[in-house]
């Protein structure tokens, strides 16, 4: 199909071709009929082939400043939107101030029966070491 | 093919440019392979419409695919690998579906109608002869005796060792010879293919 040359039947050009074989298989070539075949094929490769170089042709020109502004454009937004959200959030969400709470409240805060102060306080000062020895 | 002067431009260079979109270099890759793919597929499919479609497609899927193409100077074989896989695939398609051949003239050309018997007559000859022929010699028989492919070009695009190669050359032309010679047409076929 492709630089016939002109070898005599069964002879051998230089590469080895069988000329004879090569003349009769020539046949199979869709040019033989019809010339414009092989251009018409590539136009037509090429022509369905456009989106795709399109594309890379984008992709190459793209740098790395343009890759990371593009993703700044959207992500930078949506950082914006999201703390503008929390600060909504907190905002609203700050009340009064909670009543301090002692240390020895929060320490008895979920033992039942008689809390520890009201066991100091009905022993008196001099019960704190029997409490501690009780405790630990 | 990939061996060239600065005027020519290596498979790999060609590769190369195509992966960045560039349209010149990705059409100059189909007009280097577009026979080559085309008599592989005709191998597989021994259709022409089939062939013709097999050989189209596996040019837009290897550009899709460009990135895989490890080694862009051994972009032939690679093609050729897609080409045949594809053309098996359409294969197997189409006998399902078992449609009707359409002549290899319908899409092309407006040929004399005593040409266009002869010619169809001979290519019909000549697809029986070869389909008589296992796919791999079918291929490197039109590679080489068609194309002008060297052995060793053969043998590394179709990823085969050099003397299978030449091996299977030789019995597809002794194979061929004696499909073609028992024919009593065979000097009308010689003298209708000068």
């Amino acid at each position: 199909m492709n630089g016939m040359k002109n070898g005599g039947i069964g002879g051998r050009d230089e590469l080895g071709r069988d000329m004879e074989l090569a003349g009769l298989l020539s046949a199979l070539d869709p040019a033989q009929q019809d010339p414009n075949y092989w251009f018409r094929f590539r136009s037509w490769v090429v022509e369905s082939a456009g989106p795709e170089l399109a594309r890379r042709r984008l992709m190459a020109e793209l740098t790395v400043v343009d890759v990371m502004s593009s993703w700044a454009r959207a992500v930078l937004p949506t950082a914006v939107l999201a703390a503008a959200f929390a600060g909504l959030l907190l905002v609203r969400g700050a009340g009064p101030a909670p009543a301090p709470i002692g240390v020895e409240e929060m320490l008895v805060s979920d033992v039942e029966g008689e809390t520890i102060p009201a066991a100091l306080d009905a022993r008196g000062p001099g019960a704190t070491v029997v409490f501690a020895s009780e405790v630990f | 093919m990939s061996s060239s002067t600065s005027d020519t431009p290596t498979d790999g260079e060609l590769v190369q440019r195509a992966r960045r979109g560039d349209e010149l270099a990705f059409g100059k890759l189909v007009g280097r392979y577009q026979r080559a793919a085309y008599a592989v597929a005709l191998s597989v499919t021994s259709r022409h419409e089939d062939a013709e479609d097999a050989a189209q497609e596996s040019f837009l899927v290897a550009l899709r695919r460009l990135d895989e193409c490890r080694s862009p100077d051994r972009f032939a074989g690679w093609l050729m690998t897609i080409v045949r896989n594809r053309s098996r695939n359409l294969v197997r398609r189409e006998s399902l579906r078992e449609t009707d051949q359409i002549s290899p003239i319908a899409r092309s050309g407006v040929p004399t109608p005593d040409r266009v018997f002869e010619t169809t007559e001979l290519r019909g000859k000549l697809q029986k002869a070869l389909q008589q022929l296992p796919e791999v010699q079918q291929q490197i028989v039109m590679l080489h005796d068609v194309e002008g492919w060297k052995h060793r070009e053969i043998a590394e695009r179709l990823d085969l060792p050099a003397g299978t190669v030449r091996s299977h050359l030789h019995f597809a032309r002794k194979a061929l010879r004696v499909a073609l010679g028992g024919d009593p047409g065979e000097s009308e076929l010689k003298r209708k293919a000068q």
